[in-house]
């Protein structure tokens, strides 16, 4: 035991003071993560706020043909009537967003109760004018409800027979349910990432590293069987990445107490109470120790830094893409197998807790299958370091 | 003390080390002797334990390196060919990672180390990290590091390689004094004017074979030669030493040819 703890006391100060390690281990998570995250529901919600905050810009063509249309959209909230010439080259500058046609005779027929056919222009490729589209068609539906209720009551009719059912839509998500949703796209995702990102130049640096500087030979041939070496090297390794999942977990806690995200008027909560953060801080931690025994095994074949980082990346790649694609599907119900897949499973258990939901069996089932691909992935680095073509191959 | 047998080392279709068989014994320094390439290394690294042997045995003070290949290392303080440090810790700091990992600790460590800085003359540089060292500065961190634990039996693999004339002074007093002190040195080179001076024996390795076992003065004697260098010629033909040269460097570059081409492959399949 004590020739492991050696080894890893070793690594561990070895690694503190690399610059690289500290970069990729402990500042960008505690500092990266933070920012994407709380920095893109902020942006998102800057968006929200935009839109809702700027008034629909909208031009009613020839000028003066339709004035009572005219007045009723002047008399409905954000929206801005303009005098232009250029329809398509005024919707591209941005002076208004979507322009109506109307017909010479637009008021005559309007006052004799007939149907008048107008075109509204918009282009649905310029983003504003699609999102006042709506506005449009929202005030123009209103307009038509209201001439139609005027019609009638002069016929002597009550207006809400025409009317069979009037429906309202209710959001019955929780704040935290839709918190959740929004993190439960990045925080996982985030989480397996750092799981390796936070291992890697330490797991490189024990193993390829140890080539590069020629440390290894002197290494091995001191008394302590390879196993042993292995294990003080895996622990730091471990020991790193999961002290950079808790730097990140901490200081996005603290970063969603300073900013807590508002979505308008519906509230949002990111629901990091005491039993989330604990499951991601556990599943976090397993994560990082199963990577850590792949890390190693796949870093001792290289020569070098680079050449580890070439190893590596393609395995990054692999670990990575399924968790960013699972992320994106919505409403996935993931079966009991998919809790098998290492870094997907973690991904889903993450994303349950973030919604405030716990299903043992799930969770049980994923730290159960991490657990053993952590075992496997250590017994695999051993066996690994006791090949000598491995560790002396030219 | 160190009692190699009949010791094979196949690399794949390369026979590194054949059939080599030697004793050394305590208060001798024994020269391992040949050319760049001979097998020299290989034959170090199975002793070493490091690298297992095809067939054969050998045995350090009894113990043998497939049965009990930790106790081996033990009693070993093997300075390698290679003298890398790590160079984000300091000199003294190298030199106690490696006394801990030989089961060293505590004060008698600190006092083991202290020695050595000023054995090998280190004190400048010794609370300095290794990563601003000069080759000859590390080499003298390395040799301190191959002998942190006393081992009874060193082995120096081209110890004065990178060395300024003063360095190496003090790494032959050591060598010698620990001969003095009744240890085995195996000094390794290829410098064999280097080695006439310093060994009471010599085995010379040739192509993988041992071709001389004997005593520095027997083997000038047997064959009425000056100098070992000119004893090796003798031995191995000069002609023969010429054409082996020419051979391994078209080796050489034969296998450089085949990485390269190796590297090219792997570039297109990604």
């Amino acid at each position: 035991m004590n020739t492991i703890l050696t080894v890893f006391k070793k690594e561990i100060i070895d690694s503190i003071r690399d610059k690289r390690t500290l970069w990729t281990a402990v500042l960008m998570p505690i500092f990266l993560m933070p920012a994407i995250l709380v920095g893109s529901l902020k942006f998102q919600e800057y968006q929200l706020k935009q839109t809702e905050a700027k008034p629909a810009l909208v031009a009613v063509q020839p000028a003066g043909k339709a004035p009572t249309l005219v007045d009723f959209l002047k008399s409905q909230p954000k929206f801005e009537i303009k005098d232009i010439t250029d329809i398509p080259a005024s919707i591209d500058a941005g002076t208004i967003n979507v322009a109506l046609e109307v017909p010479e005779n637009f008021e005559s027929e309007l006052h004799a109760n007939r149907a008048v056919k107008i075109q509204v222009k918009q282009k649905s490729s310029n983003i504003d004018s699609a999102t006042a589209l709506s506005k449009v068609q929202a005030a123009l539906a209103l307009f038509n409800q209201q001439r139609v209720e005027v019609a009638l009551e002069q016929k002597g009719i009550n207006p809400e027979t025409l009317v069979a059912i009037v429906p309202t839509t209710v959001d019955i998500a929780t704040a935290e349910e839709r918190g959740g949703f929004i993190a439960g796209f990045l925080l996982p995702m985030f989480i397996v990432l750092f799981a390796i990102v936070g291992g890697m130049y330490i797991a490189i640096d024990v193993s390829a590293g140890e080539k590069e500087r020629k440390t290894l030979e002197a290494l091995v041939l001191a008394p302590i069987s390879r196993l042993r070496l292995v294990m003080g090297k895996y622990f730091a390794v471990a020991a790193t990445a999961s002290a950079s999942i808790i730097m990140s977990l901490t200081s996005l806690t603290i970063a969603f107490n300073l900013f807590p995200p508002t979505f308008g008027s519906e509230a949002v909560s990111i629901n990091l109470t005491a039993p989330t953060l604990a499951i991601m801080l556990v599943i976090g931690v397993i994560l990082s120790v199963m990577f850590a025994g792949l890390l190693l095994s796949v870093a001792i074949f290289a020569k070098s830094y680079k050449e580890a980082v070439n190893y590596i990346s393609p395995f990054y790649l692999l670990a990575i893409l399924p968790v960013a694609i699972f992320a994106q599907i919505p409403g996935l119900k993931p079966t009991l197998a998919m809790f098998l897949i290492p870094g997907v499973n973690a991904t889903f258990v993450m994303k349950d807790a973030l919604i405030g939901e716990y299903d043992l069996t799930k969770i049980l089932v994923t730290l159960g299958s991490l657990l053993v691909y952590a075992t496997i992935a250590i017994l695999a680095a051993g066996k690994i370091y006791s090949k000598e073509s491995i560790l002396f191959r030219d | 003390m160190l009692n190699v047998q009949h010791l094979r080392k196949v690399f794949g279709t390369v026979t590194a080390v054949d059939d080599v068989s030697f004793e050394a014994h305590a208060g001798e320094i024994f020269g391992l002797l040949g050319p760049n390439g001979a097998g020299k290394t290989t034959t170090i690294r199975v002793i070493a334990t490091i690298l297992g042997p095809t067939s054969g045995t050998a045995s350090v003070l009894g113990h043998d390196i497939v049965a009990e290949p930790e106790a081996v290392r033990k009693n070993l303080g093997v300075l390698t060919a290679e003298i890398g440090l790590y160079d984000r810790f300091t000199a003294r700091e190298n030199l106690r990672y490696f006394g801990n990992l030989y089961g060293l600790g505590g004060d008698a460590l600190e006092h083991r180390i202290d020695e050595l800085v000023r054995i090998l003359d280190m004190t400048r540089f010794a609370d300095r990290r290794a990563g601003t060292f000069s080759t000859g500065m590390k080499q003298k961190v390395a040799i301190a590091r191959s002998i942190v634990h006393d081992p009874p039996i060193v082995i120096f693999d081209e110890p004065t390689a990178g060395l300024d004339v003063l360095a190496s002074q003090t790494v032959i007093a050591y060598m010698k004094d620990a001969k003095a002190k009744g240890k085995l040195v195996v000094l390794s080179t290829h410098d064999m004017a280097h080695a006439q001076a310093l060994c009471d024996r010599v085995a010379i390795i040739h192509r993988s074979k041992l071709i001389a076992l004997d005593t520095t003065a027997t083997i000038l004697q047997q064959t009425h030669a000056q100098t070992l260098e000119d004893a090796f010629l003798h031995i191995v033909g000069e002609s023969a030493a010429k054409l082996d040269e020419q051979a391994r460097e078209e080796q050489h570059l034969a296998q450089v040819a085949k990485k390269k081409r190796r590297g090219f492959g792997l570039r297109f399949r990604l």
